[in-house]
This record gives C-alpha cells, sequence and structure tokens, in this order.
C-alpha cells in the first residue's frame, strides 16, 4: 500500500493508493479542525441564550423571547456542525470512472460518480471572486457546458490539487500536455 | 537599457472586449513589453459573460473581476472593496510595479491607491485633457491630485497633456514623461492604389458626440458641397449626434455626396480609410488624436482642428491644421485639396513607420519603468504627510482615507495571511516557431 500525504494549516491531502493488490486510487482531502472556530461559535450561542434568558427574568419581556435566542443558537449550532465538511475524496477507478464523495460532520456523504467514457479532460482552473483568486480543479464533461468542480466545498492548494490532477489525468488516458511547461511547480 | 525584467500589473477599466484608444494602447504597449522580456498582467472588470481568467496573444493574461461597472464602463467606486482582490493579485503574480491607465478609471485610482498602501511602485499615464471649471472635473481633479500625490512616475501622451496633467493635479513637473501613443503601420497600409476618379473622397471616422466636434461637421459638411462640386463624403461612426447630420443630409439633399456608415467596427476601419484621400478630424478637444496617425499611415492627407495635442502629432507636411471655427476649417480643406496632388500614399507611410513604432513607446516606457523602480522606498508616515499639501480639508480627508486603507491592509493581511496566497507557477507560451529558434540558438550556443 502507498501512501502519501502533505499537511498544512487547513488542509491534509492523503494519497491511499492500494497498489499492486488493487487500482483503485483514492485521494483525501480532510479539513484540520479549527478549535477556535468551534470555540467562537459555541460562546456566540451560548451568549444568545444567556441574553435571552436575562431578557426575560430581569426585564420582563414574553418568554417567547427564550424561544427566539433557542432558535438562533440552534441555528448557529447547525450552521457550525451540519453544513461543516469533515473530507472531500475522489476515487479513481480506472477503466470505470470517477467517484467524488463529501463527508459531512453530521455523518451524511454526498456522492457523485462520472464514468470514465464521460470525461473529457480534467483542467485546473484559476477562479476569480470579487474578493479572492484560487485554483480549482474541474472535469469538462462530454456533451455539457458546464465544468463539473472536483471539490464542491472545500479549496485546497495547488500542491495538493497536482497530483490528484496527474492521477486522473493518467486515469482517463488524457496526456498531460507538455506544453506550457510548468518552470517551477 | 534595461537590466531588470519587470513583472507588471496594468489596471484600467477600459480594456478589450472594448475598442479605443486606451484599451488599444495598453494592449500594444502589454505586448510589445512581452516581447522585451517583462511579464505582463492586465486587470480589468468584468464585461458581460467575460469574467475570470483569459489568456491573450503572447501570454498575455488578464484578469476580468467580477465587479459591476456602473456607469460608462466604470466599476463602482466603493474606496476599499477591491483591496481584496487586488491584494490577492498582487501577490499571486509576484508583480514590481503597477501601471494605471486613464484619469476616469476608477478601478485604475483604487488599484493604485491600494498598491501604494502595500509599498509597491505606481505607475499612472494619463491620456484625456479635462477642463478645470465644471462640477464633474472638479471633482475628478481632486480625485487625480489624491492619486498623483504619491505615484512614483506618471506618463503623458503628449506636452499639452502633460502640462494639463501638472496644472490639474499639481504633481512636480520632473515626475512626469512624455511618451506618444503609436501606430500598428503594419495593419494600417495604404490601398494598391488610390481611389480613380475626379472626384475627392473625404473621411471623418468618429464617435458622432459633441467632444469630438460634430456640430462644427454639420456646418462644414454643405458649405464644402456646395463650394467643391467634386467631393464627396463618408462618415463612419455612430453616437447621439447622428441625428443632426442626417438632418443636415436631408436639408441640403445631400444624400449622394454624404454616406454615413454607421458604427464602423475597428477591424473595418482600415478598409474606410482607403477609399478616401483626406481625413477631416473636427474635435474640440484631444491629448493626442490616434485616428490622425492611422489615416496618416494610410496615406491620407489630415484636415484636423487645432486643439489640445494635435499639433504635436504629424509633421506640417502631413496635416492642415484649422481653428474650431467652420469658415476656417473649410479654408483648409480648399487648401488641402489643392495640396492633394502632391502626396504620395507610399512614401507617408513609410514616413510614419520611421516616426511612430509601438516597440519604440515600449522601450520608452521601460525607461520610466526603471526609475520608478529607482524611487526610495519611504515609510508610511512620510508618505501619509505628503497628501497633507492636497488642500486644507483636502488633505485632511486624503491622509484619513490612506490611513482607514492601512489599517484594512492589515486586517486583511490577518484574514488571510500571504502564506495562503499561492503563487503562480511560470507558463512558458510555447510556439512550434519559437521552439525552432530556441532549439537552434542552443545549437549554435553549444556548438561555439
Amino acid at each position: 500500500m502507498v501512501e502519501f500525504s502533505i499537511t498544512n494549516q487547513r488542509y491534509t491531502y492523503i494519497d491511499d493508493h492500494k497498489w499492486p493488490s488493487e487500482e483503485i486510487d483514492i485521494h483525501h482531502i480532510i479539513v484540520r479542525k479549527s478549535n477556535a472556530k468551534g470555540f467562537i461559535v459555541c460562546v456566540s450561542a451560548f451568549v444568545v441564550l444567556a441574553n435571552g434568558l436575562c431578557l426575560f427574568l430581569v426585564k420582563d419581556i414574553s418568554i417567547s423571547i427564550i424561544f427566539w435566542s433557542f432558535l438562533l443558537s440552534a441555528i448557529l449550532v447547525k450552521l457550525m456542525f451540519w453544513k461543516s465538511v469533515v473530507k472531500e475524496s475522489v476515487v479513481v477507478m480506472p477503466a470505470f470512472g470517477v467517484q467524488l464523495e463529501t463527508h459531512y460532520r453530521s455523518g451524511r456523504i454526498a456522492r457523485r460518480f462520472v464514468p470514465i467514457g464521460k470525461i473529457l479532460k480534467p483542467v485546473l482552473l484559476e477562479c476569480v471572486t470579487p474578493i479572492t483568486c484560487y485554483w480549482s480543479l474541474s472535469l469538462i464533461l462530454r456533451g455539457e457546458a458546464d465544468l463539473m468542480l472536483v471539490f464542491k466545498e472545500l479549496h485546497p492548494p495547488m500542491k495538493m490539487l497536482v497530483p490528484i490532477w496527474k492521477a486522473l489525468c493518467i486515469a482517463c488516458g488524457s496526456e498531460e500536455s507538455s506544453d506550457p511547461s510548468i518552470k517551477n511547480g | 537599457m534595461a537590466y531588470q525584467k519587470h513583472r507588471i500589473l496594468m489596471v484600467s477599466d477600459f480594456f478589450y472586449p472594448n475598442f479605443g484608444g486606451v484599451e488599444s494602447h495598453i494592449y500594444y504597449l502589454s505586448q510589445c513589453l512581452l516581447k522585451l522580456g517583462h511579464k505582463v498582467v492586465v486587470m480589468t472588470h468584468a464585461y458581460g459573460n467575460r469574467s475570470g481568467v483569459r489568456y491573450m496573444t503572447g501570454g498575455l493574461k488578464v484578469y476580468y473581476v467580477p465587479w459591476r461597472p456602473f456607469l460608462m464602463q466604470n466599476t463602482l467606486p466603493t474606496f476599499y472593496g477591491t483591496l481584496p482582490i487586488i491584494r490577492t493579485i498582487l501577490i499571486r503574480e509576484k508583480i514590481s510595479l503597477v501601471h494605471g491607465h486613464q484619469a476616469f478609471s476608477t478601478l485604475c485610482h483604487e488599484a493604485l491607491m491600494h498598491a501604494r498602501t502595500m509599498g509597491y511602485k505606481v505607475v499612472f499615464t494619463d491620456h484625456s485633457l479635462y477642463g478645470f471649471a465644471d462640477v464633474g472635473s472638479i471633482h475628478m481633479n481632486k480625485v487625480l491630485q489624491f492619486t498623483l500625490a504619491d505615484v512614483s512616475q506618471a506618463i503623458c501622451v503628449s506636452h499639452t497633456s502633460k502640462e494639463n496633467t501638472v496644472l490639474r493635479s499639481g504633481v512636480p513637473p520632473e515626475k512626469v514623461f512624455v511618451i506618444p501613443n503609436a501606430v500598428d503601420t503594419a495593419m494600417f497600409k495604404p490601398g494598391p492604389e488610390r481611389p480613380r476618379g475626379n472626384e475627392i473622397v473625404i473621411v471623418v471616422i468618429s464617435r458622432l458626440v459633441y467632444r469630438k466636434g460634430a456640430d462644427l461637421l454639420v456646418e462644414v459638411i454643405p458649405e464644402v458641397c456646395h463650394l467643391f462640386p467634386n467631393v464627396r463624403f463618408i462618415v463612419g461612426g455612430d453616437g447621439p449626434k447622428r441625428v443632426r447630420l442626417e438632418e443636415m443630409r436631408e436639408k441640403h439633399s445631400l444624400q449622394d455626396r454624404v454616406e454615413m456608415l454607421g458604427a464602423v467596427p475597428h477591424a473595418r476601419v482600415r478598409s474606410v480609410l482607403i477609399s478616401g484621400h483626406i481625413f477631416l478630424n473636427s474635435s474640440l478637444t484631444e491629448a493626442f488624436c490616434i485616428a490622425i496617425l492611422e489615416a496618416a499611415s494610410c496615406g491620407l492627407l489630415t484636415v484636423s482642428t487645432r486643439v489640445g495635442g494635435v499639433p504635436e502629432v504629424l509633421p506640417d507636411d502631413m496635416i492642415v491644421l484649422a481653428e474650431p471655427d467652420p469658415g476656417d476649417m473649410v479654408q483648409a480643406i480648399k487648401k488641402a485639396i489643392s495640396l492633394l496632388p502632391k502626396i504620395d500614399p507610399q512614401i507617408m507611410h513609410e514616413r510614419m513607420k520611421k516616426l511612430y513604432n509601438w516597440h519604440d513607446v515600449a522601450k520608452r516606457t521601460e525607461i520610466v519603468y526603471d526609475r520608478a523602480l529607482k524611487c526610495p522606498n519611504q515609510n508610511f508616515l512620510e508618505r501619509v504627510s505628503r497628501y497633507l499639501s492636497c488642500g486644507a480639508w483636502a488633505g485632511k480627508l486624503f491622509c484619513l482615507v490612506m490611513i482607514i486603507d492601512f489599517l484594512l491592509w492589515r486586517l486583511v493581511q490577518l484574514l488571510q495571511p500571504t502564506e495562503d496566497i499561492e503563487e503562480v507557477p511560470e507558463f512558458t507560451v510555447s510556439n512550434h516557431q519559437d521552439r525552432e529558434m530556441f532549439l537552434n540558438s542552443s545549437e549554435v550556443q553549444s556548438s561555439r
């Protein structure tokens, strides 16, 4: 089993290649736990609840304030834990297809499968938003106008995307173009 | 001679797919700088669906940042809104110098302000002349004063423009360089032969707006048609004043003598020019006027109003100047018609090739960049104190704006540390021809 990993402050990349016993190549991007963020969310939820309780007890505002503060803190906690992504994986099955998985903290896993024949080419693109610019890995699909993002929620850095891109290129048989040549990776 | 290769970010609201003087200036200058070995990246706002990163000829990278234009192609001026994206682009492309174009571009002013806050060297090119008296101009001049208070070097396209910029903004004249625009003489060539017949064709191609003297045309054309029965006009271009020209045509029954082409796409300008003998420019204000360069390059004799930087553009035997007055312009056209037999389009074209050349502009701009990079680094307090001299109230306001910008920059640095922004790897734009040349040259080198 060949395992290869790169870490940075936000993400850990693991290449799980069970070779030569299996052909399947799995690439994981795992989000490193940010304790600060969780702490801040819990503290804010607590502050909101305490405020609601205080207003009810001291200032004699109706009990519905407690209900609203519960609701607000529940929303905060839900946003923090329910929708947050633990891991995104790319399972490359040569000659068969590619499976893209997103694992959420709540235990839910969202999967998308792309048959190998549908992939025209995997590409690394620069995405520009009004605030920033980042690299993303996308698949050009045959017969479709839109590109499919490999990592829907996460923005891993270039050094983690390059080995995945190379593996996808090999799997779908498109040549990595030698020109334009990359001088420093 | 430049010893050092620069990495330049060109910023403006005006770029391809728009066509115009500023747009073509940025494009040609960037291409020539790329040929000289520098790295050039262009930043502009998104045009409709055209958003994100695009590559143009020669590997010119263009960032179409998705900020909506709000007025006359300009991005909405949010003062600090563009700070994060500009910082990201400057870091990821490893830019050494920022070059802003056009005083009317809000994106340019914001980019230059943020670049100065972050300590980059900054060059500004002004392409137009502005007034001093009306409300719009007063505000524009204040904004320009703010930007130029702390710019490393400035470039103007003519000496008249330099005088105008220095007076409007109070920048020391030693900081301002004059580098005229040029013309792509390979594209604007005279036709294989001059239009036959005893008719004289006068061509006008411009936006039909007040500034470009469309009202003068309405007076001049009927008079000329009356005096010279063998003269015909071709008018290309569109705008609010087109209606007036159509009315003039109807009133004087000149439908067979004045041809209105409507908006002429840039690629077809040459074919319209070579169908004429004389080019008429009636602008009321012009910092440089690339249109008359294009006409001269196609072998046409030019008749123009003596405004702004126009007298500096062409040698005296290629142009007939007139005051922006209908009577004077008719006299000038009369003189031009009498000079016409002596003009040889090919000789004119050859002279233009020697006089105006984008590679020359790029080399001169390189000198300005070298000078800009040699400017001493000043610390924050010294730079902020420069703004105090801008005016009693304005000075303090500008200082406040810069201080807030500095604090916001520090905040953005905390939220998105520099290490998180990845630098873009270098790409070589391969070309089979280039590869052959590279292989040949490396063989030659190894055999020495």
